[in-house]
């Protein structure tokens, strides 16, 4: 059932990509795309760039923000052992952003080892918050929704203003204002080709650290104490789980800054059709949060057309009520 | 018969103040053993210590002549085995994954489950009477169902020795036979069982001796009869002497 599945969520994936790339102000038909790609015919010039500068980065972008996202998403709900814990909700895309305002305002030119400074202090920003709301929000080495959502907010609240706190000290009130503006607004960015290719070695780091931490995850549920009874390193696993999970949040936050819901949403939807098992759960989360995300973004930029909204809008709307519903669900099993 | 586990002179505390101080047990192979005492004297504790979960402040606990805190964690749980008072998972996994669980210290670091590891997981399920279970999901059993399925994690380990603290506790008097059944059963299979227990009434068929452990009392290692006779009862329970009735308690 799993290969069947993960070839359906493949060829949903590339007509995902294709309505996608239909889609938008400037009409370009179908028949002129295949013709493109499989006889060579070239496109008139607009449709060539609009095509390759415009509409296929920006539908990369949100097929791998998604796709971060949702695994992240199952990362830290994993080693939180709570459904709610979504980047968004602990406070990991807040430090990403606060880092990476701190990239674009202070440094903004600088780069080490190829990467700007901005994706590393955004990779930093996400591990610092996670480690402190991880360190708040456990009680006696479980993390109760309460302490979780309240240290979550705390700190996420925290973060988004002192990026406000940082475009302040901006003097020149250029660039960096509008691209802050941009995530904290959650709308996904029509990223240069160069950005793409970091964000996918990114992407595929993430992923492929994520496999074998899959397995350890499933040990993880039975608790702490039990899981290094059984001789897991529990402190490798945390600070692998913190690592590859900040560096997601970091690549999907570079992309769309701060989209809500998404890590929450693919996941619980993943799990009620394939059960708990992570490592079944991973590449169908992966596949299905660039799905999600991509439609998400392909409505958010049509559907007020020729105006476009953030696809921050559209997943807190769906994501909110799915998440109020997610809080009364966990409540009624914690009295049962 | 010989000596499996060693607690050699071992003090421990969460904090300053010692739970338990300058105690000295022996645990053979095939033994199965009933460790009773008042609440707070620190079984959970002493089980833990014997899990190589905690570490002696003082003392040594040993493992076949080894002290534990030499070994690794992942060679410890190849061995031993602690099924805890309570269990509780987040997510709706299947008694199944639940098991397979036990077999975490066996796996390579990239690897899977190999056959041997299937063998180990059927066998647990075979043994606690849980196979008819394995689809079902963990969080929706009963108590007693939930108890042995707790108990077959820990055979999944094929353990040497087998720690259960509380294995009777919180179930309905039916149930608390079952578990001793089952315990029974375990014990002719010749797994060594070490199990703190609350309810005295239930050790008497079921387990081979009794170790006792109270505040202020050396810790005692004996026969069933001679441990749970009321004036070993009332030491070990901090009663007034001749408070305990004399027949109902003495089974023996």
């Amino acid at each position: 059932m799993r290969p069947a599945l993960l070839l359906l969520l493949g060829i949903a994936l590339v007509l995902a990509v294709l309505g996608s790339a239909l889609a938008g102000s400037v009409h370009i038909s179908l028949a002129e795309i295949l013709g493109a790609v499989f006889r060579g015919r070239p496109l008139s010039t607009v449709d060539r760039e609009i095509l390759v500068s415009i509409r296929l980065p920006r539908i990369f972008a949100a097929v791998i923000a998604g796709s971060a996202l949702s695994v992240s998403g199952l990362l830290f709900q994993g080693l939180f052992r709570n459904p709610l814990a979504d980047p968004y909700v602990i406070g990991s895309s807040g430090g990403a952003v606060l880092g990476a305002s701190v990239g674009i305002f202070l440094f903004p030119a600088v780069s080490v080892g190829g990467f700007s400074t901005i994706t590393l202090l955004a990779l930093a920003g996400s591990m610092t918050s996670i480690t402190v709301v991880y360190a708040i929000a456990r009680v006696n080495g479980r993390t109760p929704v309460v302490s979780l959502l309240l240290a979550g907010f705390a700190v996420s609240t925290m973060l988004s203003y002192s990026s406000y706190f940082l475009e302040a000290l901006d003097q020149d009130f250029g660039v960096g204002s509008r691209v802050l503006a941009s995530w904290l607004r959650g709308a996904i960015s029509t990223p240069t080709w160069t950005q793409l290719v970091i964000a996918v070695i990114l992407l595929a780091t993430g992923l492929a650290g994520s496999l074998p931490l899959a397995r350890r995850l499933n040990t993880l549920a039975l608790g702490e104490e039990y899981a290094s009874q059984l001789g897991l390193h529990i402190e490798t696993v945390r600070i692998l789980i913190i690592l590859i999970g900040s560096i997601l949040t970091a690549v999907a936050v570079s992309l769309g800054g701060l989209i809500s819901f998404v890590g929450l949403i693919v996941p619980h939807v993943a799990r009620l059709v394939l059960g708990p098992d992570h490592l079944r759960l991973l590449p169908v989360t992966a596949l299905g949060g660039a799905i999600f995300l991509l439609i998400a973004d392909t409505l958010a930029r049509t559907i007020l057309s020729p105006a476009e909204m953030p696809v921050g809008v559209l997943t807190a709307f769906v994501g909110g009520p799915f998440f109020l519903y997610l809080l009364r669900k966990t409540r009624q099993e914690l009295q049962a | 018969m010989t000596t499996l586990l060693e607690f050699a002179d071992v003090s421990f505390g969460y904090t300053a103040e010692p739970i338990l101080e300058a105690v000295n047990a022996t645990v053979s192979a095939g033994e199965c053993i009933a460790l009773i005492g008042p609440n707070g004297a620190g079984k959970t504790t002493l089980l833990r210590l014997a899990a190589g979960m905690l570490t002696p402040a003082s003392g040594e606990v040993r493992f076949q002549g080894a002290p534990l805190r030499r070994r690794s964690r992942q060679h410890i749980a190849r061995s031993i085995a602690l099924v805890p008072q309570n269990l509780d998972v987040p997510f709706a996994f299947t008694v199944e994954q639940i098991v397979e669980q036990g077999r975490t210290p066996f796996i390579r670091a990239l690897g899977g489950l190999q056959r041997t590891d299937r063998e180990a997981i059927e066998n647990a399920l075979e043994l606690t009477d849980t196979g008819y279970l394995r689809a079902r999901i963990f969080n929706q059993l009963s108590g007693g169902e939930r108890q042995r399925v707790k108990i077959a994690l820990g055979l999944a380990q094929q353990p040497r020795l087998l720690l259960l603290d509380e294995p009777a506790q919180q179930l309905d008097i039916a149930r608390q036979m079952e578990m001793m059944q089952l315990i029974r059963s375990l014990r002719s299979q010749g797994i060594t069982l070490l199990a703190s227990m609350h309810d005295l009434f239930l050790i008497d068929d079921t387990f081979s001796s009794v170790c006792s452990i109270s505040p202020g009392e050396p810790l005692q290692q004996g026969p069933v009869d001679e441990m749970l006779c009321p004036e070993s009862l009332e030491r070990i329970f901090h009663c007034p002497p001749g408070s305990l009735p004399r027949k109902e308690i003495c089974l023996a």
